[in-house]
Order: structure tokens, then C-alpha cells, then sequence
């Protein structure tokens, strides 16, 4: 009896199924981030494309997906190596002056993400029928609670449960049974085509899934769970893991779309629109669908970009930062955390406020702010000081040179277009 | 040599960085961009400033050359060709490199601050390096808005900003262990209290943890760690190899030793037991094969035992020779010659009564005890209702097996509170 546990301990061990284990201890900040990645930004501007531009955007997830693990993976092994967050390795290395705008830009931007969650929220609650001035206001009191009473790391659980529904769009997308054939074909068989629009919303998948707060919150979740250099490839397995979620959702609700209102010739403008539109289409159970997976995304974000924004801003500037400190010890985090909230919320509920173009200078800032946060982390990851022997090999800086190259051109075309437009 | 624009003075080390250095035939030796300190007591002095002389080139400007540092420029007496390359010696720190924009412990406040400035004291063409800034207004001075931030502030909030500065006897730098190690002489770590000493330790990555934590006297340690959180406990213990860990771990209370080595992975902790001393490792060995929630797995086996016919005199004299290793001293038990609990006397008891009376004539043999296997609600009822600070742990023949000290049942208690 004894003997055949004893051999059955060995089996497992060599299976490496304890591996298998050991790499679900560890994951959670890759998956986490790519999940709040796909937040209502993210499901509008998907939409968008697939019932703007049919399946031809969506071969563009297959660069967007290796430049996403290429991002990641530094900031991960930034995090796991030097034990300290993106804000407070920036600060230390790029001086007071260049941390402080850095960081005005970054409030900024990470506001208007704030926003067009909550923006998200008032959406698909009004797609099951409730008011605006009744679900924004209860959204963002819920997300308040959420570090009032310390609860955030209970409710992350919570959320990432709630990731499952993302295989809402999943399930959409074999519902309407679409063929299959075409989608492979026009996934695997880039085209681009040289026209305003198509080009603007290429840059806007690009702009909407690497996003400069998400470099600052995966390195910090990576540095508060702790996880030992040597442990590090579970790391990374988890950030390409979540990478490629993202893009999976991504895929399935580009396709959705393209088969559904493309293919009926139905314009669309938000992520409510293209949720009702559906119902004809493809049943109102896939309406209902559609609207609770962007509910839990906008929510989900809602409750991780203020955090967020007030860790990074507290950790650059020396200011006490814990969700574990009364008010009065740890004003500035406060503040900040409840301005987020505050405005976040209360500009959705103005009457008149131009959301549309509110939402599209954030993309703007976003835009300017990326170049900056990828050149300074490629610095930061080729210092020997910081990084040791984990320093980009001469392969990985070629790609992720390259990456932020492509990147940079591309947000600065954005910020350009809109400036024009 | 005296200075001739400011004999005496404040100066912060941002108002010093990137001042260009001519010499006084007005030749443009180059640009400041960090100054060299020696780490003395008090106060560390400056010894020269680093100089940017061209693109990929630095060198070192001897303080004592440095006539005057200007609104515009800094003067000194030294021509181009007698710069020299700067090298590392001694107790020589840069200070921009070493301590601006890192984190320092404010060692009277007990908290992590970050230096957002140097402050110097300049007097008889010394500079003392007094004060470090970690405030608001700092910040501004950096980022070269102390003028316009000043004019907001007290136009909208009639509100002057201050400066917000340490003094350098109570910054401890933690940027790199060469630093920590440099203070160790200074001790201004184990000034903290423990307990605020733990929470810091907790607010550090995990780096800067252990570095400062092996930068710690074993006494302050020992005590630091009982304070800290057991998962962050395990980390430092893992960080430390055996015999390092095992001389921490014996200072600390039986108790709490015992708690963290049965955190440990097993392996760590066969090997640190291995190391320690013989009858301590023994008494862990024995509470380790208890619960950690039930009675036996909180208990200390480290009090004093009395028969009843000690004096009090023999009494308070084994507390004199054993009480600094003792965890808990304030109640003595009384045992037959099989170690059955027939009473306890207190410290209180001891001192009142005379040296000769002998101890069952004043101990209280009403006795309140709990069972190796009890678990902590029933424990915790037990003190609250008779609110004594200790509880004496028998086994079913109501044989003497440890004590349950007040501190440690909230340990395990403490997690259902206020959460």
C-alpha cells in the first residue's frame, strides 16, 4: 500500500504535473492585465472594426499579439528581477523633472480610460434597461467600498471568476455558426488597405490593447506577489498566456461583429449599438451576452485604474500608499484615488458632455504618453545596475526595438490624425 | 580660504547640480552633475564635486579647490589639466547617485520616505550634508516650479509651503547594501521600535528587505521578526542560510520560534534545528508536534516551575538567574515531584510576601487551566473571563505542559478582528 503511494508520488513528480501546479501559484498579474485590458475601450473599438471593416482587420492581431508578449514579458521580468514597480524604477534612474510630467500625462490619460469604463458601465446597463443616473453613481460607489474597506484583493478573485464570461463571446461566435473558412483565410492573409478610416481603426486595436497604465500595473502585481527570479518562467508563461486571451476575445468579437452587421450592411457607433443590433441578427440572447461581458469588463477596469493610477503617482513621488493606511495618513492617495472616481463618474453623468470626442483625446494622450514609457523601459532593461545578467539578450532588443519603433510611429500617426481631424 | 559670497549657509545639492565650473581666468572647466561626501559622525562632509568635462569624460573637482559657488557659477583655482578622473575610496558616497530620488528610512518618524533633495550646511568652507527633503515643496524645487507653486498655494489656500526635511541623523540611505553596511556602526535601525521596524520591513521590496534585514543585529532581529508577518517571516528566514537563521531564530520566544519553523518548508527547518542549540531545538521539536490552534501549538514550554515547599526568597532568586531567557516570568507554577499543577503564584504575590514563607502558603490553587487540545475560541473565552494575562496548558492527567501567554493567543486571534 505504502509502497504503491510512494511510487505513484514519483510518477507525479516526473510527470511534471506538480509543474503544472507550481505555475498556477504564480499566475494571476499576466492574466489579470490582459483580462482588464479588454475593458470598454477595448470591446468598442472591436466592434467597431469588425462592423466597420468586415474580417479584413483581423490579421492584425497576430502582430498585436507578439508585440503585446514582447512589451510584457520586460515588464515582468523588470518587476520579478529588480523588485521594484515601472514608477519607481523611472524615478530613480530619470530624476525628479522627467518622473513629475511623466506622471500629470499619465493622470490624465489614466482619467479618460477612468471614464470611458464608466462610460462602458452606463452602457450595457442601459442595454438591460437601467438609467445611467442610477447604475454610474452605484458603479462608482461600489469601486469606492472596494478600498475603503480593503476588500480589493477578495473582489480581484472575483472579477477574474467573472473573466469566464468573456467566454460569452466565445460562445456568441459559434452560435451564429459562421464559416469557418473565410474567418481562417482572411486571419492568416494580412491586407491593408490604404484608406483614412481602415488605417485610423488599425491604430486604434493597436492604441486600445498596449496601453501605458498596463506596464505600470503588471510590473507592480508582479512585484507584490513576490516571485523569485528563479520562478520567473512561470512568469512569463503567465503574460503569454493572458496575451493571447486577449486577443483570443478580440478575435472572436471582431468576428462577431464582421459576420453579424457587416455582413447586413449595419452601421454602428458604440459597443450599446452593436450589442442591439445583434438581437435580429443573432438572437437576444446574444445581445444579453455581449452587454454583461462589457458590464464586467468596464466594471473590472473601473475598480483596477484608480488603484492603479494612485499606486504608480504615490510610488514615484515617496507618498504613503496603502490600502492598509487611515485617510489622514495617506492623503495623496486618497485624493488621487477618489478624483479618479469622482471625475471618472461625474462627467458621464453631465448632460450634453461630448463623450465621443472625451474618449478620443484620452486615446490622443495615450497616444503621446506610450513612446515615452516603452523607451524608458527598454532603457531600464538593458541597465546592467538594475537588471544584472537578466538584461535583454541582442535578439530581444532587435524585436523589442523594433516593436517600439513600429509602436511609436503609429501612436504619434494617431495623435497626428486626431490633431488634424 | 574663505568664501566669498556666502561664509555660512544652506544650500541644496539641486541647486548645485548643473552649475557650470569656471576657473578664476574665467576657463569653462566643465559642469556638476554629482558631489562626493565622506560618510563621517555627525554629519558626512563634502569632498569634491564630479564634473562633466566633456561628453563621455568626468572628473573630480577637490572641494578645496572650489573658491565660491554663484547664482551663475561655481569658481574654483585649478586649471583643466589638473583634473583628474574621479575613483571610489573609503567611505566616499555619490550623493546624487547613491541618495537623490531613492528611498531612505526616516528612522524618528519610522517610515520610507523619498529623497526628493540634500540639503548642506556651509560653514568655515565646510559643507556638511545636515538635512535630507523628502517634501512637497522639494519636489518643486526639482522640477523648477518652487516659485510658481509657492504663488499658488498661498493665492488659492493662503497656505505657505514648507520644506519638509530630515535630519541626517535620523535618515537611514537603503539604496544599495554598501550603504546599510556603512551604518551599521551608527545603529539607526535598531533605534526603531520592532514592531514599527516590521511594518517598514513589509512596506520594502523584496530586495531592499532582506538586505536590510541582514543588516540588523541579531537581538534586533530576533525582535523584528515576531513582529512581522509570517509569510514575509518565511522569505527573510529563506534568505539566510542555516546558521545565520538558527542564530536569529534562538533569540526570538520560544513561541514565535516555533511558529516559524513550523512555516517553514520542512527540509529549511530540519537543517536550522540541526544548528541551533540542543535544549532549545528540543523544546521546539516538542511544541512542533502540536496544532498551531489548539492549546498545545500556542503554548510556551519557556516559564518557571516551583515545588511547593520553595521559599519565596529561592523563588525570586531563580527569577534573577533565569528570567532574561525566560519567555514568561510574571507566573510562576507549582508542581509535584510528576509535574501535576497544584497552583500559581504571581510576581505581585512574590514581592509582597516575606522571603522565608514558602509557596503553599501564598499560592492561589484555584486553578485556571486549559486542555493541550482545546482551540482558541475556548482559550479566548478563558482569558476574558479571568483576565489574567497567562494560562498554564495540562494534559488529561492534569500534568504541567506549557503556558499560553496573552500575546500569543492574539496572534492567532487577531486575523477575525477588525477585518
Amino acid at each position: 500500500m505504502f509502497d504503491t503511494l510512494i511510487s505513484l508520488r514519483k510518477k507525479f513528480l516526473q510527470s511534471g504535473l506538480w509543474r503544472l501546479g507550481l505555475f498556477f501559484a504564480l499566475i494571476g498579474p499576466g492574466i489579470i492585465t490582459s483580462n482588464v485590458d479588454n475593458d470598454a475601450g477595448g470591446i468598442t473599438t472591436y466592434s467597431l472594426a469588425g462592423a466597420k471593416y468586415g474580417l479584413s482587420l483581423l490579421w492584425t492581431l497576430i502582430p498585436i499579439m507578439i508585440a503585446l508578449i514582447v512589451i510584457q514579458e520586460m515588464c515582468a521580468r523588470m518587476g520579478v528581477v529588480s523588485g521594484k514597480g515601472l514608477s519607481d524604477l523611472i524615478r530613480e534612474r530619470f530624476g525628479a523633472k522627467i518622473t513629475f510630467y511623466l506622471m500629470i500625462v499619465l493622470f490624465l490619460a489614466n482619467m479618460g480610460n477612468t471614464l470611458s469604463e464608466f462610460a462602458g458601465v452606463a452602457a450595457s446597463m442601459e442595454i438591460f434597461g437601467v438609467s445611467k443616473y442610477l447604475s454610474v453613481p452605484l458603479a462608482a460607489f461600489f469601486v469606492w467600498r472596494l478600498v475603503v474597506k480593503g476588500s480589493y484583493k477578495s473582489v480581484e478573485k472575483a472579477f477574474l471568476i467573472a473573466c469566464v464570461f468573456y467566454f460569452s463571446y466565445i460562445i456568441s461566435g459559434f452560435l451564429i455558426k459562421p464559416s469557418w473558412n473565410i474567418i481562417m483565410t482572411a486571419f492568416v492573409t494580412p491586407t491593408v488597405t490604404f484608406d483614412v478610416g481602415w488605417l485610423t481603426m488599425a491604430i486604434g486595436i493597436v492604441g486600445t490593447t498596449i496601453a501605458p497604465w498596463m506596464q505600470f500595473y503588471l510590473q507592480s502585481s508582479v512585484v507584490d506577489k513576490g516571485i523569485k527570479a528563479k520562478n520567473y518562467k512561470y512568469t512569463r508563461m503567465d503574460v503569454i498566456f493572458g496575451s493571447f486571451m486577449v486577443n483570443v476575445v478580440a478575435f472572436f468579437i471582431i468576428m462577431l461583429c464582421a459576420v453579424t452587421l457587416y455582413t447586413n450592411n449595419l452601421v454602428i457607433e458604440t459597443a450599446k449599438d452593436a450589442a442591439l443590433a445583434l438581437a435580429p441578427l443573432a438572437g437576444s440572447y446574444c445581445t444579453w451576452l455581449f452587454a454583461f461581458g462589457l458590464l464586467n469588463a468596464s466594471l473590472f477596469a473601473a475598480s483596477i485604474l484608480p488603484l492603479s493610477t494612485a499606486y504608480t503617482i504615490c510610488e514615484a513621488f515617496g507618498w504613503e500608499s496603502s490600502i492598509n493606511t487611515k485617510f489622514v495618513e495617506a492623503p495623496q492617495f486618497y485624493g488621487l484615488y477618489t478624483i479618479t472616481i469622482f471625475l471618472g463618474a461625474g462627467i458621464i453623468l453631465l448632460p450634453n458632455v461630448p463623450l465621443i470626442s472625451i474618449m478620443f483625446y484620452s486615446q490622443v494622450i495615450n497616444g503621446i504618453l506610450l513612446p515615452f514609457v516603452l523607451i524608458f523601459m527598454l532603457l531600464l532593461i538593458n541597465d546592467k545596475k538594475i537588471m544584472g545578467d537578466y538584461i535583454n539578450g541582442k535578439i530581444m532588443n532587435i524585436i523589442s526595438w523594433t516593436t517600439v519603433a513600429v509602436l511609436i510611429c503609429l501612436s504619434l500617426a494617431m495623435a497626428f490624425a486626431a490633431i488634424m481631424s | 580660504m574663505p568664501l566669498t559670497s556666502e561664509p555660512q549657509g544652506f544650500l541644496f545639492l539641486s541647486d548645485i547640480l548643473k552649475k557650470k565650473v569656471i576657473n578664476a581666468g574665467g576657463q569653462h572647466l566643465g559642469q556638476i552633475v554629482d558631489a562626493v561626501a565622506e560618510f563621517v559622525e555627525p554629519y558626512p562632509i563634502v569632498t569634491g564635486l564630479i564634473l562633466k568635462v566633456s561628453a563621455h569624460k568626468n572628473a573630480l573637482l577637490p572641494w578645496k579647490s572650489v573658491l565660491s559657488i554663484g547664482e551663475d557659477a561655481c569658481v574654483a583655482n585649478i586649471t583643466a589639466h589638473a583634473l583628474a578622473g574621479y575613483k571610489k575610496q573609503g567611505n566616499a558616497v555619490l550623493l546624487k547617485d547613491a541618495l537623490m530620488d531613492k528611498q531612505v528610512v526616516d528612522t524618528n518618524g519610522a517610515r520610507i520616505r523619498r529623497v526628493n533633495d540634500l540639503q548642506f550646511l556651509q560653514a568655515h568652507h565646510i559643507l556638511y550634508l545636515i538635512h535630507v527633503d523628502v517634501g512637497f515643496r522639494g519636489l518643486m524645487r526639482r522640477v523648477g516650479l518652487t516659485k510658481p507653486m509657492d504663488k499658488m498655494m498661498q493665492m488659492l489656500f493662503d497656505y505657505t509651503l514648507a520644506d519638509q526635511l530630515i535630519s541626517w541623523k535620523f535618515a537611514q540611505p537603503l539604496s544599495s547594501p554598501d550603504l546599510l553596511r556603512l551604518n551599521i556602526a551608527q545603529n539607526r535601525l535598531s533605534q526603531i521600535h520592532p514592531a514599527d521596524l516590521a511594518d517598514i520591513l513589509e512596506d520594502l521590496d523584496i530586495r531592499r528587505r532582506s538586505a536590510v534585514f541582514q543588516a540588523l543585529d541579531k537581538e534586533t532581529a530576533a525582535e523584528t521578526l515576531e513582529e512581522t508577518d509570517p509569510k514575509i517571516q518565511v522569505s527573510l528566514i529563506a534568505d539566510l542560510n542555516s546558521a545565520q537563521a538558527s542564530d536569529i531564530i534562538e533569540e526570538m520566544s520560544l513561541s514565535e520560534a516555533t511558529d516559524l519553523l513550523g512555516d517553514l518548508p520542512k527540509e529549511k527547518a530540519k537543517r536550522i534545528l540541526k544548528e541551533m542549540e540542543k535544549t532549545v531545538a528540543e523544546d521546539v521539536r516538542e511544541l512542533l508536534a502540536h496544532p498551531e490552534k489548539e492549546a498545545g501549538g500556542m503554548m510556551t514550554t519557556s516559564f518557571l516551575r516551583f515545588r511547593p515547599s520553595t521559599t519565596v526568597q529561592q523563588a525570586m532568586e531563580m527569577i534573577r538567574a533565569e528570567g532574561e531567557d525566560v519567555d514568561l516570568i510574571y507566573y510562576g507554577y507549582i508542581t509535584d515531584e510528576k509535574e501535576h499543577l497544584l497552583g500559581v503564584v504571581t510576581l505581585r504575590d512574590l514581592l509582597l510576601a516575606s522571603p522565608e514563607t514558602t509557596l503553599n502558603n501564598i499560592m492561589d490553587s484555584r486553578i485556571i487551566s486549559v486542555k493541550l487540545k482545546d482551540n482558541d475560541d475556548t482559550i479566548a473565552e478563558n482569558f476574558a473571563k479571568y483576565g489574567v494575562t497567562a494560562i498554564p496548558v495540562v494534559d488529561t492527567k492534569g500534568k504541567l505542559q506549557g503556558a499560553i501567554m496573552f500575546k500569543n493567543l492574539l496572534e492567532v486571534v487577531a486575523s477575525h478582528l477588525g477585518k
